[in-house]
């Protein structure tokens, strides 16, 4: 087990996986793991939300249990469900074994036939207090966003069929959201929150160079700043920190060592993610950034 | 008046104090967060200063707009000297100030211009009372038919409002088999599952943006429509509402208030610019740019309340509504001039943007506002 004494031993923990961390990050995380309160990230798209919950759960050692959220998001597919087809079959089995019908019933309500989904599996983790991920909250309904109130401030969970189930270890809940709408106070006011906006040119040049450790210093210096004159422009998609990577990435695959006019017309797919876009920056020309 | 950091003695207490100070300064911090506060300072987060105002922001913010007052506040909790303090005027300064017109309230309330042209409004005769007013044109109802028409739509709104709720509760197609269904059923013919169950999809629930344009060619309308756009929000529980002339303001906060009153006040006293110009081009793109990424998501229904009068570019109106509609579910636009008898969409703003509008509908008066109805169930 690490020994987390104060937020600043993290930035050097997260650093050895790979992920840079400013000290406000580390300070929120560190209130996560002190007063296992979740904790609700927001921030636009490709900035690192998710992956910190992956970090994390490996930096603790522990399972990482990830619910993504969509419209329609109910609580048969994120807390449980009764395995209907082999409580039928069960059922068919028994017919001829003499059981009552309370042994029965006892038999086909019992764990084998209970379909763990995410949140359920995340406080019925018995080793280890995991880390439960729920991500892109913004996107299902408010109806659920009800449910997640009971789990978050009293980590425990009903079925009418086998009682309540509480948590054995906390698990440690982030929670992420890109803000296309608003969440609901009584949720925010359940957890901690932090804002991850794009990086600096030096965080973003760090970061780079931490997943790309191969990567030439005068590249990674052109790409990032590249990207951070891309922001300043009025773009339909802004390219987060993965974008930057992933450009990055083929940069090197296809063995440029600079971002000359032929590499940006050849790579600027994998930047810009929309017709508008590239042909807006391509008529700059790759001159226009250097 | 609150106490700061140099008037308490010890540091419990100067949380305490410092939770108190952000409340009165509408950070929504409680007992709750102010318990999490202490927790975090017995957690060895008191060494330096900038560790516990990092804690401290985690704990009590809730969205970016409240990251930024909690700097400006927690520096002057800590860090103020009892010479220099003038909590009054900083207080100001956090929360920003800003000038209503003098009249906005008034306007918006339908009293600003009294002056209306009853003659046209006596020309609708109708079988009763309410038959009349429904289809009589909004700006020419006289003073006295003006309560009347108010309690009128008041009443036909809510109806709609409600219709729209049950009409999509009954809508339920066959889609999946409802397993547990089936079986309870099944019992009844011996445990054999003869008569299949399905589970219905649960109808979407459409989000809808509204964009209402309140300069003053639209003044006597905007007060009806803004009425309007309250009583959708009760159906659409997703509604994003904006008002607009010369630059765009949005008001979903404001609309959430439950009494329709004060949420008109409020729009009004947020609102500077009734009855001024109109620069829709303008104000479409500022919605483009600034919640465009944020509320386009899922392709929402978009509502844009206009007469198309427009004093700006029309190609900038075109440019933005072609971005809008790839992204928006459809784009509806009512004018209430296209009430008018031998109206032809010929202003320029409003010719621009014909091309792109899924549906181009009148809004002049009860009538043609409770047809929309039926185009948003089916949105």
């Amino acid at each position: 087990m690490l020994a987390i004494n104060q937020p600043s031993d993290l930035i050097s923990y997260l650093s050895d996986h790979r992920y840079v961390a400013d000290e406000e990050l580390v300070t929120s995380l560190f209130l996560l793991l002190k007063l296992h309160k979740p904790l609700l990230l927001e921030g636009p798209p490709g900035v690192g939300k998710t992956e910190i919950a992956l970090v994390l759960s490996q930096l603790l050692g522990t399972r990482l249990i990830r619910l993504q959220c969509y419209e329609g998001l109910d609580v048969n597919a994120a807390v449980y469900e009764w395995n209907y087809q082999k409580q039928l079959l069960g059922i068919k089995l028994q017919e001829g074994s003499g059981l009552s019908i309370e042994e029965k019933e006892h038999h086909i309500f019992s764990h084998d036939y209970l379909l763990q989904r995410p949140l359920l599996q995340s406080i019925m983790e018995a080793e280890k207090a995991p880390v439960l991920l729920i991500d892109e909250l913004d996107r299902s309904d408010e109806e659920f966003e009800a449910f997640l109130l009971e789990l978050l401030s009293s980590f425990q969970i009903t079925i009418p069929e086998l009682g309540t189930i509480q948590a054995k270890h906390k698990p440690y809940v982030l929670l992420t959201s890109n803000r296309t709408r608003e969440l609901s106070d009584a949720l925010k006011r359940r957890c901690l929150y932090h804002w991850i906006d794009y990086p600096s040119l030096e965080k973003e040049m760090s970061i780079v160079g931490k997943r790309l450790p191969g990567m030439e210093e005068s590249l990674l210096h052109q790409v990032v700043n590249h990207v951070q004159q891309f922001r300043q422009r009025k773009l339909v998609k802004t390219p987060g920190v993965s974008e930057t990577i992933d450009w990055a990435e083929s940069l090197m695959a296809l063995g440029y060592r600079e971002v000359n006019a032929r590499a940006f017309e050849q790579t600027l797919g994998s930047i810009l993610k929309t017709v508008e876009d590239i042909d807006m920056i391509k008529v700059e020309g790759a001159e226009a950034f250097a | 008046m609150k106490k700061q950091a140099f008037a308490t003695s010890s540091i419990t207490e100067s949380i305490v104090a410092f939770a108190q100070f952000a409340r009165s300064h509408e950070l929504n911090v409680g007992i709750q967060e102010t318990q999490d506060a202490l927790q975090a300072a017995k957690e060895g987060l008191l060494t330096n200063q900038n560790q516990l105002r990092l804690a401290l922001k985690t704990l009590f913010c809730h969205s970016p707009e409240e990251r930024l007052v909690f700097d400006k506040l927690f520096m002057l909790f800590w860090d103020t000297n009892p010479t220099h303090m003038r909590e009054e005027r900083d207080r100001m300064n956090i929360q920003g100030s800003f000038e209503p017109k003098a009249n906005a309230t008034l306007v918006m309330l339908g009293m600003g211009k009294t002056d209306a042209d009853a003659e046209e409004a006596k020309n609708v005769s109708g079988a009763n009372e309410t038959e009349r007013l429904k289809r009589t044109d909004l700006s020419k109802v006289s003073a006295i038919d003006a309560e009347l028409l108010e309690q009128i739509a008041e009443k036909l709104f809510r109806q709609m409002a409600l219709r729209m709720r049950r009409r999509m509760r009954n809508t339920k197609r066959k889609a999946q088999i409802n397993l547990r269904r089936t079986i309870r059923q099944s019992i009844a013919s011996g445990g054999e599952p003869l008569d299949l169950l399905y589970k219905g999809q649960m109808p979407k629930k459409q989000r809808l943006i509204v964009l209402l344009d309140i300069s003053g060619s639209m003044d006597k309308y905007s007060f009806y429509l803004l009425r309007f756009i309250c009583v959708l929000r009760d159906y659409f529980r997703q509604l994003e509402a904006f008002v607009f002339s010369t630059s765009l303001v949005r008001v979903s906060k404001a609309l959430k208030l439950t009494r329709i009153d004060d949420a008109l006040e409020l729009i009004g006293r947020h609102t500077t610019q009734w009855s001024s110009g109109t620069r829709i081009g303008d104000c479409i793109q500022q919605f483009a740019d600034k919640y465009g990424k944020q509320l386009l998501n899922g392709s929402p229904t978009v509502i844009i309340l206009s007469d198309g009068l427009d004093t700006g570019e029309p190609a900038l109106l075109d440019a933005e509504l072609m971005k809008i509609k790839r992204r928006a579910r459809r784009i509806i636009w009512l004018n209430p001039l296209k009430g008018m008898q031998g109206y032809a969409p010929e202003a320029r703003g409003m010719k621009a943007a014909l091309p792109h509008l899924n549906d181009f509908r009148s809004a002049h008066n009860l009538q043609s506002l409770l047809e929309l109805e039926n185009i948003l169930v089916n949105a």
